[in-house]
């Protein structure tokens, strides 16, 4: 693939070209060439980036991709026709599929089934069998088969001693365990955020307290074993104060928050919106200002799409039967840009999209520069995005988000030598 | 003003005092009506009114059922147990199902939150909510208020007290939105387990300690122990929970003033009120159920838009 970029402009710190407006030519995958006014050549496509923003390519920490078992909500191809839409050039992929990714064979059919792909599918791998959160998965196996880390995906990993033996064995090979904290004994059947609003309606409410108890667990636990907790999503005002402390002593914690809660209030299901029930809850506007914050300190390292397809029988019924979850690949963009883009500015945007995912994760992080690979996304944080149902990747649809307009739009990427451009 | 501001009796919290006012007027002259030696009238003929019923009932369907066949409609019944409905079929096909054969209204009981608000972003026809898991059960709240006012002559500055498990009732939801809309003073009493985190938003007062609330009160409305709704324990024993938070004669009778009792029934003899409460002259349950036709009637005539009585 051979493609010059005319006059985008470089976000990427790493990079002698960093904030500069300029011409990328990249041949054969690779940037061949970064100056002012490349000489055109016509065997070479041209994409005009005029006031546009060009980055290392984005990642995805958290997405469903439902393959193997569920390959009828979304399959590891779709997936991936999504994520790249969305701006993404690689996707970690949750292991809550069946079989679960939980053991050497089906990390290695995910990685076999993604390659040759633009973008680059990493599989989380099951911290327990089935992510049942009984018995430990085959950790050390499914790490050297390709498993980036491990998560038992929206399960949280209730026995205490369960999750300590994961983070006290994860230190073999200095692995990052993802925690989902929710205590589900008081979480208890909960449908959404408990608070005003969940009083209203007369839905099982979610405390916050149910999240930041196991936010308090796994910062003791990580600080005991010496091991590395990520917390996949927080949601909660309190869970970034927690979080902001431990950082700040010194304890190995790291976490995301989904780009849906960083828009959205709880005040969203005033209509039993079931496109809007999500583990964890949207909270309230209090929690989205203290997760602005988190994000803009620090203390948040990552922004994820929480991609979670749910087929329509799951989500088209009465609130209380729904499933958790809703597609995001192709809007967490538009979400982050449009609720903390000017806060956090673009370089802000790109090391909570990029550069901090592949950081945690511990994948090289891409550079915008001569000789390296081009792994790279296109975007534009002014553009106008609309979701049109129509240019939906995904195999599902539970999404409320089709025919709303944000602002800031994702236009090509690119990556193992291959070139996508987001059609209008 | 001679109708709704909504097409669907969803829940409480969607009217307005003035719906609320009218929906009362009406019923005044419906029980006139069926008090009468002859009860019915010709209002709904040739409507056709399904009653869905997906969790048990008995009250409140016998009086949608009379208060439809006294306004002449068309019956259509239907109960399934939340069960056999998940076996299968959805709820929207289950619905569509029946529109199909053109029936004009939709009664319906379910027990998720919420149901008929979904139900109606997919159908035409007006739903009238005969009460949605924990979420609403607006007759049930227009008949106590509508019995309140009967009593004492109005809701304004009334203290109405509702005593029990408010966590799992949809009946205080909906009666807490009612009288607040109407001006009265609403204070809940139960063990705190039972009382939802956030309630106090909701503009209420908040107190555990039962004889203190009846004594504030002019009104307590009992709830029913929705003990098939509670999934874990809220409280250690039905007998811990009748000593301290049941009604009984002795208890009423060192109040200070005489109060107004109240139950939407089914009533658990013993538990949350004695039967020498329930059959006391303090209480107006009976005369809860007759206003629940005539408020059940007005609710249907109102919704169906018919414009000649």
């Amino acid at each position: 693939m051979n493609l010059l970029l005319r006059s985008a402009t470089i976000i990427d710190s790493t990079s002698p070209y960093h904030l500069k407006q300029i011409d990328i030519l990249i041949k054969n995958g690779i940037i061949d060439l970064i100056d002012k006014k490349i000489s055109s050549d016509s065997k070479v496509r041209e994409m005009d980036c005029k006031g546009l923003l060009v980055s290392p390519g984005w990642f995805d920490m958290y997405a469903c991709f439902c393959d193997p078992g569920y390959e009828y909500k979304e399959d590891i191809n779709s997936g991936s026709l999504a994520a790249a839409a969305g701006g993404f050039t690689g996707v970690a992929v949750l292991p809550d599929t069946i079989p679960a990714l939980h053991s050497k064979s089906e990390i290695e059919y995910v990685l076999n089934k993604a390659k040759g792909n633009l973008i680059d599918v990493y599989p989380i791998g099951a911290i327990t069998r089935k992510c049942e959160g009984q018995e430990l998965a085959e950790i050390y196996d499914m790490h050297h088969a390709g498993a980036i880390a491990f998560s038992d995906a929206g399960n949280p990993v209730s026995d205490s001693g369960v999750m300590m033996r994961a983070l006290q064995y994860a230190k073999l090979f200095n692995g990052v365990i993802f925690s989902h904290p929710d205590d589900v004994n008081v979480s208890h059947g909960g449908t959404m955020n408990e608070g005003v609003t969940s009083t209203n309606l007369g839905l099982k409410g979610i405390p916050s307290l149910a999240e930041e108890l196991m936010v308090v667990r796994d910062i003791y636990l990580a600080e005991y074993t010496q091991s590395r907790v990520h917390f996949s999503m927080i949601s909660t005002a309190r869970s970034v104060e927690l979080i902001r402390a431990a950082k700040k002593k010194g304890v190995n914690v790291t976490c995301g928050v989904s780009s849906i809660h960083l828009m959205f209030s709880d005040n969203e299901l005033n209509e039993f919106d079931s496109n809007f029930k999500l583990n964890p809850p949207l909270r309230t506007k209090d929690d989205i200002a203290a997760l602005k914050a988190g994000l803009k300190d620090g203390t948040i390292d990552v922004i994820i799409s929480a991609h979670t397809p749910q087929n329509a029988e799951l989500k088209e019924v009465e609130f209380d039967y729904a499933d958790f979850g809703a597609i995001n690949l192709q809007t967490s963009f538009a979400l982050a840009n449009s609720s903390v883009g000017k806060n956090i500015g673009a370089e802000g945007l790109v090391e909570k999209f990029s550069v901090n995912p592949r950081k945690i994760l511990g994948i090289k992080i891409p550079s915008v520069n001569i000789g390296h690979e081009a792994n790279l996304t296109v975007f534009s944080m002014e553009d106008e995005f609309i979701f049109a149902q129509e240019k939906n990747y995904s195999k599902s649809n539970n999404t409320s988000l089709f025919g709303k307009k944000f602002s800031g739009s994702v236009k090509a990427v690119i990556n193992n030598n291959q070139f996508s451009e987001v059609k209008k | 003003m001679s109708s709704l501001s909504v097409k669907h009796l969803l829940g409480i919290k969607y009217l307005n005092a003035d719906d609320i006012e009218l929906i009362f007027k009406t019923a005044d002259s419906f029980k006139e009506v069926i008090n009468r030696p002859i009860k019915r009238v010709p209002t709904l003929r040739d409507t056709t009114i399904v009653n869905l019923f997906f969790e048990n009932s008995t009250r409140t369907r016998i009086s949608f059922e009379l208060a439809e066949k006294r306004l002449s409609a068309d019956i259509v019944n239907f109960s399934a147990s939340s069960s056999s409905v998940s076996k299968g079929e959805t709820l929207i096909d289950t619905v569509n199902n029946i529109l199909a054969m053109k029936v004009d209204m939709v009664v319906m009981r379910h027990p998720a939150p919420g149901a008929g608000v979904f139900l109606s972003k997919h159908i035409e026809a007006s739903i009238v909510n005969a009460g949605d898991g924990t979420h609403e059960h607006p007759t049930q709240a227009l008949l106590d208020a509508f019995s309140i006012r009967e009593k004492l002559g109005g809701l304004k500055g009334k203290k109405i007290c509702i005593v029990g498990d408010i966590r799992h009732s949809r009946v205080a939801l909906s009666n807490i939105f009612c009288l607040k809309k109407m001006g009265a003073e609403v204070m809940l009493v139960g063990p705190p387990t039972l009382m939802p985190t956030y309630i106090e938003s909701l503009g209420v007062k908040v107190e555990y300690n039962l004889k203190r609330a009846l004594e504030w009160c002019d009104v307590a409305n009992v709830l029913r122990i929705q003990l098939e709704r509670q999934d874990i324990k809220y409280f250690p024993s039905l007998r811990e929970y009748a000593l301290y938070f049941g009604i009984n004669k002795p208890l009423l009778d060192s109040l200070k003033k005489e109060i107004v009792i109240m139950h939407p029934g089914p009533i658990n003899r013993g538990v949350e009120i004695t039967s020498e409460v329930a059959d006391s002259n303090h209480s107006i349950i009976l005369d809860q159920v007759e206003n629940g036709l005539a408020i059940r009637m007005a609710v249907l005539y109102l919704l169906s838009g018919r414009k000649e009585n």
